[in-house]
């Protein structure tokens, strides 16, 4: 009853690769407005879209294991007085785990279904889940699911402390109920 | 929907009480638990909140639970004891524990940053509750800003639908914390008044905290454990308005496709809707775009609607719970809660009234970035 689950596309950043050319996608103010973090998610997710064929997805499911740290650091160090910085609503309104999603469904115009996970090491497991349990489920064909993650010096270094390897992440893969052109059959 | 969803056991902590005795009286005598700024640890006093009337200490005390967890785990807990508790189970084994929380341990943190608490993301926030009743088989956390709760009952539902549970605990749990009054204050959509949704002076919002856990079960564990069913989730929808990071749009598309979403999965009509527990938070826009939605969906039937945020404040991360238990207790108790401080109806929300035949009740739960759902709870 339950439909198989296939993977048909994946476009992914290393945190040591250079960055890839953005003019296609943004104007050099809007590149100014966002982060490294939502540029390299917004790339990936486009590039993943593009080799599976989908202009439009049915879902955009997001996996952060941390979230947005940096503008939540940049708004807690003016909320502390660490730096000499105004409140900037830009770093608040960033610095939701959700920035990510909202982000790539406005920039697609993608009204389906938008979700993000922000589980530590489970949030993309969580986030293939919940896509591939909708498509195997028939709610929907396909999905667009990401996985994305910044470090700043001061989370690494708790993050070591606890056992925890920090590590960045930029990762969009495409999920579909089409088996025809797939990479690989999903297992969830 | 094909697979009947059992909600057999509910948990809530929010500014109006602690456990569902507290909160149904309050909902029933009008009483609002927004006030002055008395817990949270803020220079910033200028706005009413609305707070768990609990120190951390107490909520340790009261649950037996370490002090020095976020205030986020501790309402969780709290929540989660009295849903598992009425479900009849005594811990998580063989329960999948769904969370929702944006703020996580943040509370932790600022007081120590540049460091972190290690204890500061909304993993470990869930973690801590999972850990309190012995763990779960596995957890996870939602995390769409004001509707991550709603967003965790949706998730928990489609692991009960396609098999891959037979129950899970799902909701969310969000405690005040210095940044977040700051970051809603930078957006300039705080009221230093009590906030009035869909009153047309209304100015605002008033951040809450709380927590609401539900559990979910299939007909077959349900009947199997003997366990009452309190209401069936009989649909819901999630959307995205894609508009904007932080505004929603003028027409609601987001929440409108959520509530019809909502509507086509339990196969009713927009008729069939006895009431709708809104998000209405206060600020202009939302309650703007929401009431665009609400037209769209309903036009001229419209159901009687109300905000609850005006008892609670805008809990934000686990408001889509905490109003899903709202909307259990008046479809099992036969009443509309009253949209409070609403003197001038923008679009005619005031609704509190007896209504004995509530059958089909939505709940709204809207997030920044266009994170719009809908529940559909129905007897």
């Amino acid at each position: 009853m339950m439909r198989k689950v296939y993977v048909h596309a994946r476009c992914e950043l290393m945190p040591g690769d250079p960055e890839p050319d953005y003019r296609s996608l943004f104007s050099v103010m809007e590149a100014r407005r966002m982060g490294r973090l939502l540029k390299r998610a917004v790339w990936t997710s486009a590039e993943a879209l593009k080799a599976a064929g989908i202009v439009v997805p049915e879902a955009v499911v997001i996996g952060t294991d941390f979230g947005c740290i940096e503008n939540s650091e940049s708004f807690l160090k003016a909320l502390k007085g660490l730096e000499d910085a105004p409140l900037r609503p830009t770093h608040f309104m960033q610095s939701t785990h959700n920035t990510i999603a909202s982000l790539i469904a406005i920039r697609l115009g993608c009204h389906g279904y938008n979700a993000t996970y922000s589980h530590r090491g489970r949030s993309f497991e969580s986030a293939l889940q919940d896509a591939a349990t909708q498509i195997a489920l028939g709610d929907i064909d396909n999905a667009l699911v990401g996985w994305f993650d910044e470090m700043t010096p001061n989370l690494s270094e708790s993050l070591l402390s606890q056992g925890i390897e920090p590590k960045e992440h930029a990762l969009a893969v495409v999920l579909s109920a089409n088996p025809e052109g797939a990479l690989d059959i999903l297992s969830f | 929907m094909e697979t009947v969803i059992h909600v057999t056991g509910a948990g809530v902590v929010s500014a109006v009480g602690c456990g569902q005795g507290e909160t149904l009286d309050a909902l029933r005598r009008g009483r609002s638990g927004i006030a002055p700024v008395r817990y949270l640890r803020t220079e910033e006093k200028a706005f009413p909140v609305g707070e768990v009337k609990l120190s951390d200490a107490e909520m340790a005390a009261r649950c037996g639970a370490p002090q020095d967890l976020s205030r986020t785990s501790l309402m969780g807990i709290l929540a989660l004891e009295e849903a598992l508790a009425q479900a009849g189970l005594k811990d998580l084994a063989g329960v999948p524990l769904v969370g929702g929380t944006t703020v996580g341990g943040m509370d932790l943190t600022e007081r120590i940053f540049p460091a972190y608490s290690p204890l500061h993301d909304c993993g470990a926030s869930t973690d801590a509750i999972a850990a309190h009743f012995g763990g779960a088989p596995w957890a996870t956390t939602l995390s769409t800003a004001c509707s991550s709760a709603a967003n965790a009952v949706i998730f928990g539902a489609n692991l009960i639908r396609s098999g891959q549970a037979e129950i899970v605990a799902v909701g969310g749990s969000e405690s005040l914390s210095d940044f977040h009054l700051h970051g809603f204050g930078s957006l300039m959509i705080l009221d230093t008044a009590p906030c009035r949704p869909f009153d047309a002076t209304r100015a605002g919002l008033n951040l809450g905290e709380g927590a609401a856990f539900l559990i979910l079960e299939s007909e077959a564990s349900r009947k199997r454990r003997g366990a009452a069913s309190l209401a069936v989730l009989s649909g819901f929808g999630n959307a995205c308005d894609a508009f904007h990071q932080t505004a929603s749009s003028e027409n609601g598309e987001g929440a409108f496709l959520a509530m019809q979403k909502a509507l086509k999965m339990a196969g009713l009509r927009p008729e069939d809707i006895d009431y709708v527990n809104a998000h209405g938070t206060g600020t202009p826009n939302n309650d703007a775009s929401e009431s665009a939605a609400l037209r769209r969906v309903f036009g001229e039937q419209m159901p009687p609607v109300s905000s609850t945020k005006a008892f609670t404040g805008h809990t934000t991360s686990a408001s889509g719970s905490i109003e899903a238990v709202f909307c259990l207790l008046a479809l099992q108790e036969g009443f509309i809660p009253a949209n409070l401080n609403c003197i001038m109806p923008y679009r005619g929300g005031d609704a509190s009234c007896p209504a004995p035949t509530l059958k089909h009740i939505l709940c709204n739960a809207f997030g920044f970035g266009g994170n719009d759902s809908s529940l559909l709870f129905s007897r």
